[in-house]
């Protein structure tokens, strides 16, 4: 039998302690999974989505109401964008609570942490794409927020939206964005990142002279387990996607003329909550990348953890990564409850 | 430059020539994408007849978005567009709030809370010679 990358990515045999659910909590497996649906169910959208701001919202009206299953491949895109954010969030958490970033595996937490950046940009490049009036406040705030840069502010803005207010050329240009340039980074992303997980020598685990628990799987029970990790998350998603739909407006009617919802798309209601206290760029740009910077330090100046220690939750060693991330993870979600509830 | 091998030199010269062109690169895709391909905006808007505008009036300008006041003192425009991140504000009791951030403001414009530090920006008005009123942005 040729090897191949499915070969690659399925050793013989695994380790059977760190290849339960409770251990890596199916968070890798299942975010490639919603990577393929969203692939799928994103080319099927294109056959009827126009990115031009007089036809865009209509578009997605005639998806949702009128296609056959239109409505349920729309819902189901938006839901597995919503659930990947949470699953990459879940297993970024799961790594640094088990000290799995410890060499050789740093390079490859750098390239999942840029692959939850881009997942991000591209649920947001989403989000603007519906350019229905539920959308107007995050587009200029978003944007704005990329003005107050000093020096290349204004010049990046530009760059962004394509002229000095959104318009058709910043339409065209997330458009562009999100179903080619991001789409196409997340996918070398990806795949490098799942190849760099044999590479570094598979889930991390104690080396053999330390190893408690030498009981082992077989390829076939890991696929076996993947498959049915696929069926309940598909399952879930076609139930949750017939019967809520994903949010929809009226259309714009002029881009100047503001209606709608004030508040920003769920995972960036912790930063419009910090822009309430003040400074744009300190608060809105700065902050978010001073978190970034801090999560992808971690693997680099925090205590290694320790070779005996792998392969389970929580190990001592790195119990300093272990409580930076909580209290980012709990700021994050403190901001982001405070953010969704109403106005005062 | 006895320490120089020629592998060095070649090595080097590679290596600033690459680094060149990749900035050259950078550079021009970043030129390539500055491009406007629309108009630039409008920042003249003609209002129609001043007369339609009473003195004590307080009249609602969405396309700019501004309010326009006419008093004893004349006509006068207010930007109703927040001074902190850009979203358009909204008339609350008797002065101004954004829907994005919580700024408030007060009926001349001035900042009354956070986060806005700036207070709502004064437009220019003009009759014209045919009795229309102009509002300019710019």
């Amino acid at each position: 039998m040729r090897p191949s990358f499915f070969h690659h990515l399925h050793p013989p045999t695994i380790p059977a302690k760190q290849s339960r659910w409770r251990y890596t909590l199916g968070a890798g497996g299942t975010a490639v999974f919603l990577m393929l649906v969203l692939g799928a169910t994103g080319i099927l959208e294109l056959f009827y989505y126009v990115p031009t701001p007089d036809q865009a919202a209509q578009s997605i009206q005639t998806i949702s109401y009128l296609v056959p299953f239109g409505g349920l491949v729309r819902n189901i895109h938006f839901w597995a964008a919503q659930l990947l954010l949470i699953v990459a969030a879940v297993h970024l958490v799961r790594v640094v609570f088990t000290g799995s970033y410890a060499p050789p595996r740093r390079f490859n937490y750098l390239l999942g942490l840029a692959l939850f950046v881009f997942a991000i940009l591209l649920d947001f490049t989403g989000y603007i794409l519906r350019w229905d009036e539920g959308i107007q406040w995050a587009l200029v705030v978003g944007t704005n927020l990329i003005k107050t840069i000093p020096l290349i502010g204004n010049a990046f803005y530009v760059v962004l939206t394509g002229g000095t207010q959104p318009g058709l050329p910043t339409l065209i240009r997330f458009y562009a964005w999100h179903i080619f340039g991001l789409a196409l980074i997340v996918i070398i992303l990806g795949v490098w990142h799942a190849f760099r997980v044999r590479r570094d020598g598979g889930i991390a685990v104690p080396p053999p002279p330390l190893r408690v628990d030498k009981e082992r799987i077989t390829r076939n029970e890991l696929v076996r387990r993947e498959v049915l990790a696929m069926l309940l998350t598909g399952a879930a998603l076609i139930l949750f996607a017939a019967f809520v739909p994903a949010p929809i407006a009226q259309p714009i009617s002029d881009i100047t003329i503001m209606a709608g919802d004030a508040r920003a798309p769920w995972f960036f209601l912790w930063v419009q909550q910090m822009l309430k206290w003040g400074d744009p760029f300190i608060l809105g740009v700065l902050v978010p990348l001073i978190v970034l910077a801090v999560l992808a330090l971690i693997p680099y100046i925090f205590p290694k953890p320790a070779d005996g220690e792998l392969g389970k939750w929580f190990p001592r060693s790195n119990r300093l990564a272990q409580i930076v991330l909580a209290v980012i993870a709990l700021l994050v979600i403190i901001l982001t409850i405070f953010g969704s509830l109403p106005a005062s | 430059m006895s320490d120089l091998t020629r592998r060095d030199f070649l090595k080097l010269t590679t290596t600033a020539l690459l680094t060149i062109s990749g900035a050259l690169g950078v550079g021009a895709l970043f030129r390539f994408l500055d491009f406007q391909t629309e108009p630039p905006v409008k920042t003249e808007f003609d209002l129609g007849p001043a007369v339609n505008y009473p003195i004590g009036s307080r009249s609602l300008v969405p396309d700019v978005p501004a309010l326009l006041i006419h008093n004893q003192n004349g006509f006068s425009a207010l930007s109703l567009v927040c001074t902190h991140l850009g979203c358009t504000v909204e008339q609350k009791d008797s002065g101004f709030e954004c829907p994005c951030h919580g700024s408030r403001y007060d009926a001349n414009g001035k900042v009354l809370r956070g986060p806005a530090q700036k207070a709502l920006r004064a437009l220019r008005v003009e009759v014209n010679s045919t009795g229309n009123l102009i509002l300019h942005t710019d």
